[in-house]
């Protein structure tokens, strides 16, 4: 199962590629990390606003109904999207075996989209929102976004076509379809919202973007990473690339179908909710083959998953997608959605695919891909580690309380004898908890940034072998050996 | 040294050797492509369990695929609250709150001449609070409401002179049930009257009026017999049942 030896002529076509990524992919990592520790900030006095909600009283700007959906569109649009562009165009040109030719043009459109960011969480927090979960940008926002994306995408359909390989990767798969998945659900949206429909259509339309966004940009993007970055750590294929392939069908078929389950009971006809409750079961069996492909490959290399941070980041990322695809499933079913939409559990939900899934796969793609492209190693394992642990405590935290407080809070709103404050007083508890979650992820993210800012200005470790999680005296010889080098 | 390494290389050309490559490019796996392991017979199995509930979700909840249906049959209407009590006793709703709720629904057609106060307009639409037609038999109230009235109309003292257009396009159920919400909201009933009217008897009267083609004036409803009620068994009003006798 271990791979031959890569030729001399390959290495250095690689390290030609990883070269004219430098740029531009660095652009979009770091911008996406600094906006990432704003998400991660806004995260957490949203979450204490709900906590002590007489903090800040006679401050607009600290309202919780400003902070929390600023939050959504800094984690989204600017960490998720971005991180996402950079992991996408580095895969692309790695495995079309093209080198990135408008590292300019490439910068200049994601100013643009930063551009179109900021001025998303702006308006929002400074009131000019129209409450839409994730469209609640004034409607000359999106076309700014919708632009700036397009530049960047021009540049990678290209390569794809003009790819050195006549096999087509499923990794390479997964990137086409998240790169053109994205604006039809983002431009979709934005017009069902913004020309006239019925309000009610704008609630439809924001639970099948948000779901949506799960489906069809942030798993397909963690999947290839996932089915990229686990072969070339552990040397070993895939364990079965035709089920890779299955996977990839199925979240084509039918992630569109996702969202309105949201709405169950609501204002859609039954059948809606129904089958898109249905169509989230079925994505079960994405997930499945997933899980069973990844751990086959996997089997017997525990050891490297010890001392290499992107395989750590990575495999923790996979579990976090099954446990949201298990959530997710569940909650579409009438049983458990009747009282659980509608409250904390939903917050929950997109955080554990936002930062628990989308977030860890991709910290790992960045653990792997910025060294190659700065031509540095990571400066400390030791910041890598806590990175690690605190994002994972901090995301694990916040799942299970939102969980478990959505249960508390969706349980007492559908008791008609129970005054409506009562649903907030049961899971109180629960949102300290969330509160201190965001704390940490937030700490874990100053590490980060840091960090990758070292790796910008050049002041990375420039000393030969990976940096390792694990670099205690003696261990690292056999990490080396085992980890086959990062 | 990572500077220096990186102006001896002529990355364009590819022509390098690898001792000159840093570090990362070196250690770097190929990407291995060709797996084809299988998948056990368990798995297969817990794949067809999850489309059979995927399946089972469906058709259960989807009912029928009908586009007005929008409350799949696994929900049960929360009890009212109005009603106090615990979700046993709050289920059983008397028949006439619901009759006199659905009545208020059907009286939304009124409200923009009657208003919602019942109090009509001064000098161009007559009230219904203190109406002789709304306290009195149930006969003349029942064709006015089925046929209209136009020309000339005294109500309370006052003379109108308006067009009240027919509403016989409503089912007998519906009339029945507006007619029974304004008697019971806006009129002054006698004792002893529950002033409510079943769909039965806004049969009867439609039968009886029947021959009716345009509004009636004034003369025509002063010509039934005041007082007279339209013939039919007055309903238990916790059951909706009717009462013997």
């Amino acid at each position: 199962m271990t791979s031959e030896q890569p030729t001399p002529e390959e290495m250095s076509e690689r390290a030609a590629i990883d070269r004219s990524a430098r740029f531009p992919v660095l652009f979009f990592f770091t911008s996406a990390a600094a906006w990432l520790l704003v998400a991660t900030l806004l995260g957490f006095f949203s979450s204490l606003k709900l906590c002590v909600p007489g903090l800040w009283d006679n401050c607009q700007f600290m309202g919780y109904g400003r902070l929390f959906p600023a939050h959504m569109n800094a984690l989204v649009y600017g960490w998720a999207m971005q991180a996402g562009l950079g992991v996408v165009l580095w895969l692309m040109a790695r495995l079309s075996r093209n080198k990135i030719e408008h590292p300019v043009a490439l910068i200049v459109a994601g100013a643009l989209w930063n551009a179109g960011v900021t001025l998303s969480v702006v308006t929002v927090w400074f009131g000019f929102g129209n409450s839409v979960p994730l469209l609640d940008f004034p409607a000359w926002v999106w076309p700014i976004m919708a632009i700036a994306y397009a530049l960047v995408v021009v540049w990678i359909l290209p390569m794809f076509r003009s790819r050195g390989e006549s096999l087509i990767y499923v990794s390479e798969m997964f990137v086409l379809g998240a790169v053109v998945w994205f604006p039809w659900i983002f431009i979709t949206a934005n017009l069902l919202i913004n020309k006239g429909t019925a309000p009610v259509m704008a609630a439809g339309a924001s639970a099948w973007f948000i779901t949506n966004l799960s489906y069809f940009w942030m798993a397909p993007i963690a999947l290839a990473i996932a089915y990229y970055i686990i072969p070339k750590i552990t040397g070993r294929a895939i364990f079965s690339y035709p089920l890779a392939q299955v996977s990839f069908w199925i979240l084509a078929a039918l992630s569109g179908w996702t969202g309105f389950a949201r709405y169950m009971g609501g204002p859609f006809p039954a059948w809606m909710s129904a089958v898109s409750g249905t169509a989230s079961i079925f994505i079960l069996l994405a997930i499945i083959v997933t899980v069973v492909n990844l751990l086959m490959t996997l089997k017997g290399a525990t050891k490297i998953w010890e001392f290499s941070p992107s395989l750590r980041f990575t495999v923790f990322g996979m579990l976090m997608l099954a446990v949201y695809g298990l959530l997710s499933a569940m909650s579409s079913t009438y049983i458990f959605g009747k009282s659980l939409q509608f409250s904390h559990f939903v917050v929950g939900l997109d955080t554990l695919a936002f930062y628990g899934f989308f977030s860890m796969t991709v910290f790992g793609a960045i653990y792997f891909i910025v060294p190659r492209i700065t031509g540095n190693e990571w400066p400390s394992g030791k910041r890598i580690r806590t990175h690690f642990w605190f994002s994972t405590y901090g995301i694990i935290t916040l799942v299970v309380c939102m969980l478990i407080g959505g249960i508390a809070q969706g349980g007492s709103l559908s008791q008609w004898n129970q005054a409506f404050s009562t649903s907030f007083v049961t899971s109180s508890a629960y949102v300290a908890g969330r509160c201190i979650a965001w704390a940490l992820i937030s700490f874990s993210n100053f590490l980060f940034l840091y960090q990758l800012a070292l790796m910008f200005i050049g002041k990375g470790r420039k000393t030969s072998g990976p940096t390792l999680i694990h670099a205690e005296p003696g261990k690292v010889e056999s990490a080396k050996a085992a980890a086959g080098l990062n | 040294m990572g500077s220096n390494e990186n102006k001896n290389i002529d990355y364009d050309q590819g022509t390098v050797s690898t001792v000159q490559l840093h570090d990362s490019v070196r250690r770097e796996n190929a990407l291995p492509r060709e797996g084809s392991g299988t998948v056990g017979i368990s798995i297969i199995a817990i794949s067809a369990l999850v489309l059979i509930f995927g399946g089972g979700q469906l058709f259960s909840g989807a009912n029928g695929f009908s586009d007005s249906i929008y409350v799949s049959d696994y929900y049960e209407a929360a009890p009212r609250p109005s009603l106090g009590g615990d979700i046993g006793e709050a289920a059983e709703v008397a028949w006439i709150d619901s009759w006199a709720k659905d009545g208020k629904k059907v009286y939304g057609n009124c409200i923009a001449c009657h208003q919602a106060s019942g109090l009509g307009i001064p000098g161009q639409f007559p009230p219904l609070v203190g109406s002789e037609w709304v306290d009195g038999g149930t006969t003349r109230l029942g064709a006015i409401l089925l046929h209209g009235a136009s020309g000339a109309f005294k109500v309370g003292g006052q003379t109108y002179n308006g067009l009240m257009p027919a509403w016989n396009t409503l089912p007998d159920e519906k009339i029945a049930q507006v007619i029974s919400y304004v008697r019971r909201e806006f009129g002054s009933l006698p004792e002893g009257e529950d002033g409510v009217v079943t769909t039965e008897m806004i049969k009867a009267a439609r039968e009886q009026f029947s021959g009716q083609t345009v509004p009636y004036l004034e003369s025509e409803l002063l010509a039934i017999p005041e007082g007279e009620m339209l013939p039919g068994a007055k309903v238990d009003l916790q059951t909706g049942e009717p009462l013997e006798g």
